[in-house]
């Protein structure tokens, strides 16, 4: 047999991550972020938050993500609800009690589906579940399909969903099998990836770990990339601050009994990408606006941490008006047109959020699962050995519509009926053409009181 | 150390993948090729480059069975490309020649969104030095140059251009850019004749 390139460095980062897969390498291509220590008194009612520290990219501020990501999804088989209740509780206090919940210990966000409301309790849900009375919905909605995403996107159907961060892989890996060890769990997939590692100069973990695996396009990633398509993406001013995401902080939500106070909504997604494409069609002006937005000039060549403040946002004015001129709408422009607050806003507990703030709290990391690392249902999930560049997308919200909106801009699809209209994943559209999600599901993050089975105690 | 280890690995496998694609260049295009890329350089009245090395299984013998594209424009510019289609999924080899014969600008290329035009070659990512030769990497281009890395340069007045297309078995733009290597090293001009 030829022994090609690919094959090669397949082979050889295969043998020195047996057992761990290729995300051991992660430990071995990146050094540990310092982290501020944890206060152990500090443990925050919401379950997404996790204390991030940030550094200096290119002058702008950017919040350094852990650098180890896990997804476990499960489906329950349980018959005895409390009893489960109770041991799961038991299980992430026995993490909790571990692990500090910082990137130096281990943060787990623990998120319910559809299918657990509906399936497990289905009588106290009518009663507490949150309501989004801007959108006159309920804030946990039916997964979707979006204009751009193909018809062979999966809707998932689990009825839970467990999110491990942190610095150490083996910290992750400890909570998982703990939590893949309870008999009422029927673990669906485990997703895994990394983030950062190159904000200290020189190559970043995304292109190391493109490189090793032998993904196409790997070597077109600029070298101090933070995510694969070679853009950071997350300045501080771009993500939402403190509890803004949780449902009850801008007023969008009817919280009824305010069992979920301090909950959020989490979407998650698989999404494929194509780096060739990316790399070899586009070329760095094009990458910028297609990015950020059309009309953005005077940016450093091969610059990849583009400022994203308030004074950056584009309204939806300008960003219809670009379009006609363009035939195009950028990522983020498109997106700010509904993930921003439109003026300034005083949240529930008297914070003053600005106008240009960015309302949704993302956690998505790079992945190289084809498209899961494990699957308890192989065919339906399509699984490929063959390593792939893509995203685990994770991103915390209001509500479910709040999410729905920033996806639909996204496509063009604007809040008041207006429409940038392009056929579904054209090039004009952002990332949209070089982008395919395989995978999506809606969950409600419960309070930590509430995050082992929400309203199973009532 | 295992990073190094890993690393080190790949260098003595790419050392060896460099050595054995690449031959001592010609001096002179071979026998079987000079015919036709003689006549394109007495029909575009400049000097063409002719290779004499072509990646695996190429070769590059104008009007011979790997050739795709022949094509000189009424300014004289030209494209000579060649191609070998793997039907069973052997991927594609796909090489391309061009020269715009007294012109030292960038052409520009109908662009992909709206009634706009963009450079036929753009992102530079480095130079490349052989032969006399000092040329710019291009990782995106245009026409029949698109998903191909490509390398260009001028000479007396023209602009040449050698590219080749990223796709399976030559899979990755690291071994396009050796191949390049190998294809800058092994030209030879071909001048027109006098008439």
């Amino acid at each position: 047999m030829k022994l090609t390139r690919r094959r090669f460095i397949g082979g050889a980062a295969a043998a020195v991550a047996a057992g761990g897969g290729i995300y051991e390498l992660v430990d071995r291509f990146a050094t540990t972020p310092k982290r501020p220590v944890a206060e152990p008194a500090g443990i925050p009612s919401e379950q997404h938050l996790i204390n991030l520290r940030t550094t200096s990219s290119e002058g702008v501020e950017v919040v350094v993500p852990p650098l180890h990501h896990a997804v476990v999804t499960a489906k329950l088989d349980v018959g005895d609800l409390p009893s489960a209740q109770r041991q799961l509780e038991d299980v992430l206090r026995e993490i909790d009690a571990r692990y500090e919940l910082s990137p130096a210990g281990l943060g787990v966000t623990v998120g319910w589906g559809i299918p657990y409301f509906e399936k497990h309790v289905a009588a106290q849900a009518k009663t507490h579940l949150p309501h989004d009375r801007r959108a006159q919905k309920p804030v946990l909605l039916p997964t979707r399909r979006f204009p751009s995403d193909p018809s062979s996107t999966i809707l998932e159907d689990n009825d839970v969903v467990f999110l491990l961060r942190s610095d150490h892989i083996q910290h992750i890996e400890d909570a998982r099998a703990k939590i893949a060890a309870l008999r009422f769990l029927s673990v669906t997939s485990v997703r895994r990836g990394f983030a950062g590692g190159g904000f200290d100069g020189g190559q970043s973990l995304p292109k190391k770990m493109a490189v090793a695996a032998g993904v196409p396009g790997a070597d077109l990633i600029p070298d101090g990339a933070e995510l694969f398509l070679g853009f950071t993406s997350t300045q501080k001013a771009g993500l939402g601050p403190g509890t803004i995401a949780n449902h009850e902080t801008l007023g969008y939500v009817d919280l009824r009994s305010g069992y979920f106070r301090n909950g959020t909504h989490m979407h998650l997604s698989h999404i494929a990408e194509d780096l060739e494409a990316w790399y070899l069609n586009f070329d760095f002006d094009e990458r910028v606006l297609t990015a950020f937005r059309p009309g953005m000039t005077n940016v450093r060549r091969n610059a990849q941490t583009i400022p994203q403040g308030p004074s950056q946002v584009s309204g939806t004015n300008e960003l219809v008006r670009q379009f006609h001129r363009t035939g195009r709408f950028g990522h983020s422009a498109s997106i700010q047109a509904t993930s921003r607050l439109l003026h300034d806003t005083v949240g529930v507990d008297g914070t003053h959020y600005p106008k240009g703030t960015a309302i949704p709290q993302r956690a998505d990391f790079n992945t190289l699962d084809n498209p899961f690392a494990f699957s308890a249902d192989p065919a339906r999930d399509r699984m490929d050995k063959q390593p792939s560049a893509g995203v685990h997308f994770v991103v915390f919200n209001p509500t479910g519509d709040d999410f729905e909106r920033n996806r639909l801009a996204m496509d063009g699809v604007l809040p008041g009926g207006t429409k940038l209209s392009l056929p579904p994943r054209n090039r004009g559209q952002g990332f949209n053409s070089v982008l395919t999600t395989t995978h999506r599901q809606n969950f409600l993050v419960p309070p930590r009181r509430h995050r082992s089975f929400p309203l199973a105690e009532l | 150390m295992r990073v190094s280890a890993v690393a080190a690995l790949v260098a003595v496998v790419m050392g060896v993948l460099v050595q054995g694609a690449g031959a001592a260049p010609s001096s002179s295009c071979p026998n079987a090729w000079a015919h036709g890329w003689q006549k394109l350089a007495d029909k575009v009245g400049v000097p063409v480059y002719c290779p004499t090395w072509m990646p695996n299984p190429l070769d590059a013998q104008i009007g011979g069975q790997y050739e795709d594209i022949y094509s000189i424009g009424k300014d004289r510019s030209y494209l000579v490309s060649f191609l070998e289609h793997g039907d069973l999924g052997s991927g594609d080899v796909h090489v391309n020649f061009r020269g715009y014969p007294g012109r030292k600008a960038i052409p520009t290329c109908p662009g992909p969104v709206g009634k706009t035009t963009v450079p036929c070659f753009a992102d530079p990512a480095g130079h490349m030095r052989a032969n006399g030769i000092r040329a710019t990497v291009y990782q995106v281009n245009q026409g029949a140059d698109q998903w191909h890395i490509l390398l260009a340069w001028h000479y007396r007045g023209s602009l040449y251009t050698v590219s080749q297309h990223v796709i399976n078995p030559y899979d990755s733009a690291t071994r396009i850019r050796q191949n390049l290597a190998h294809l800058l090293k092994s030209l030879v001009l071909v001048q027109p004749a006098r008439g």
